[in-house]
């Protein structure tokens, strides 16, 4: 009798323990290292031939905000620089007209939070169009861009901008965003960062001044 | 909800234990039928082992078998059951030029609901072995976490399960026993994430541990 009721409590309390649908929260892997990128599919990269980047990365902190140009944010943008140069673009000074131009934005949030891409564009180290040679503009996204959930692991964003084929309702379109989520620890490294920003361009192979039949 | 359903389950058993202990040692007695109550581990094979390769214990099963003539008997089982792995730093693509690249957990449920045919090789001893086959369909949902993304699909497919177990009676005129039983399941489902990923003729091995509810 005993024995029966023990097996009968074993038996109900495994169904009951395994009838939840989703894994527990600690397995949902959010504090995790994530490279998100998405590009504008309908762009021909290989119209563009030379880009510029903004010297330094804009930080933001909570309500507060900076342009850095510390050791770790001059090699964020000289691994962007190189990654560009390796897929054949030319890098020419911000004042030379170039096709494409390249914003990095750094985001330490201390609370969970959602966001929207561009809601940084106004902040000290983003440069708005008028910065890039187009006064008047805006920046504009051609394709539906996704949200992303930051967490106090920090958000590295990296803003491709064309700067070439501004539209006819005065924007600057953006055709491709990195969102490099979980380096701003203590426990990541500057090689993380690196490997990082050349995942980003690893996963995007549409970014080339030669015709490529990409994902 | 789960405490009402635990108390109905004691109270049944309670029952069924007191009629058993009213009858006499003897030989022992072919059931009219059986409702069996498992546990089920579930081991992913071929495509869907690449899927998830964990075993799995998350899983129970519910079944009523009725004896139609000598050893055979026809009857039903619903199951839940769920795969889950965690893996390392992958890439996945989206139709719309997205991409994104971390660490991933997939998992797969199912709802499974088969009919069932058996035949019980000698149904009035304590332990009754048998064969059986059932036959049926799956709702499954599979889904890919990375990061905050979910993509899932969901599917219904149709599926046969070869089994082979045994019902153990408590005692020779007990209302309870104990069922252990191993099957090997094959579905039409499929696990497709364009661009990422496809499995298709989900296959697994089960293996069920339970406990039978044994009617005269």
């Amino acid at each position: 009798m005993k024995t029966k009721f023990i097996l009968l409590f074993l038996g109900v309390g495994l169904m009951l323990a395994s009838c939840s649908k989703y894994p527990p929260s600690s397995d949902r892997l959010l504090e995790d290292m994530a490279i998100y990128t998405k590009v504008d599919l309908n762009v021909k990269f290989e119209e563009y031939k030379t880009f510029a980047i903004v010297p330094v990365v804009s930080y933001i902190d909570g309500k507060d905000s900076a342009s850095i140009t510390t050791p770790n944010a001059i090699s964020l943008l000289n691994r962007i620089t190189s990654n560009m140069t390796g897929r054949g673009f030319k890098s020419v000074a911000t004042n030379a007209h170039p096709d494409l131009g390249i914003n990095v934005t750094a985001i330490k949030n201390t609370n969970t939070s959602v966001y929207y891409p561009g809601w940084y564009w106004g902040y000290p180290g983003y440069y708005p169009p008028n910065w890039w040679g187009y006064p008047g503009y805006g920046y504009g996204y051609p394709y539906y861009p996704t949200y992303v959930v930051t967490y106090s692991t920090g958000t590295v964003i990296i803003d491709l901008v064309d700067l070439k084929n501004p539209t006819a309702d005065n924007k600057v379109m953006i055709r491709w965003n990195a969102y490099i989520r979980g380096l701003l620890t203590t426990t990541h490294t500057e090689n993380d960062i690196l490997r990082c920003v050349d995942q980003a361009f690893a996963q995007t192979p549409q970014i080339k001044t030669t015709p490529v039949s990409g994902k | 909800m789960k405490k009402i359903i635990l108390i109905l389950t004691v109270l049944v058993l309670m029952a069924g234990t007191t009629q058993s202990q009213d009858q006499p040692v003897s030989l022992g007695f072919t059931p009219s039928s059986y409702y069996t109550f498992s546990w089920n581990t579930t081991f992913t094979m071929g495509d869907f082992n690449k899927w998830v390769g964990n075993a799995s214990p998350a899983g129970f099963d519910l079944g009523g078998r009725y004896f139609i003539k000598g050893g055979l008997v026809a009857g039903f089982n619903i199951m839940w059951q769920r795969v889950s792995q965690s893996y390392g730093y992958q890439t996945y693509y989206g139709d719309d030029g997205s991409a994104i690249t971390s660490t991933n957990y997939r998992f797969t449920w199912m709802v499974p609901f088969q009919g069932v045919i058996a035949y019980h090789f000698i149904p009035d001893k304590m332990v009754s072995p048998y064969i059986g086959l059932g036959i049926g369909g799956d709702y499954m949902e599979h889904h890919l976490l990375v990061q905050e993304y979910d993509l899932y699909k969901t599917r219904w497919d149709f599926s046969l399960t070869p089994e082979i177990g045994a019902l153990v009676k408590f005692g020779s005129y007990s209302s309870w026993g104990a069922l252990v039983a191993f099957n090997y399941k094959y579905t039409t489902n499929k696990i497709e994430f364009k661009n990422n990923w496809t499995s298709k003729n989900l296959q697994m091995l089960n293996l069920k541990v339970g406990l039978v509810l044994i009617v005269r």
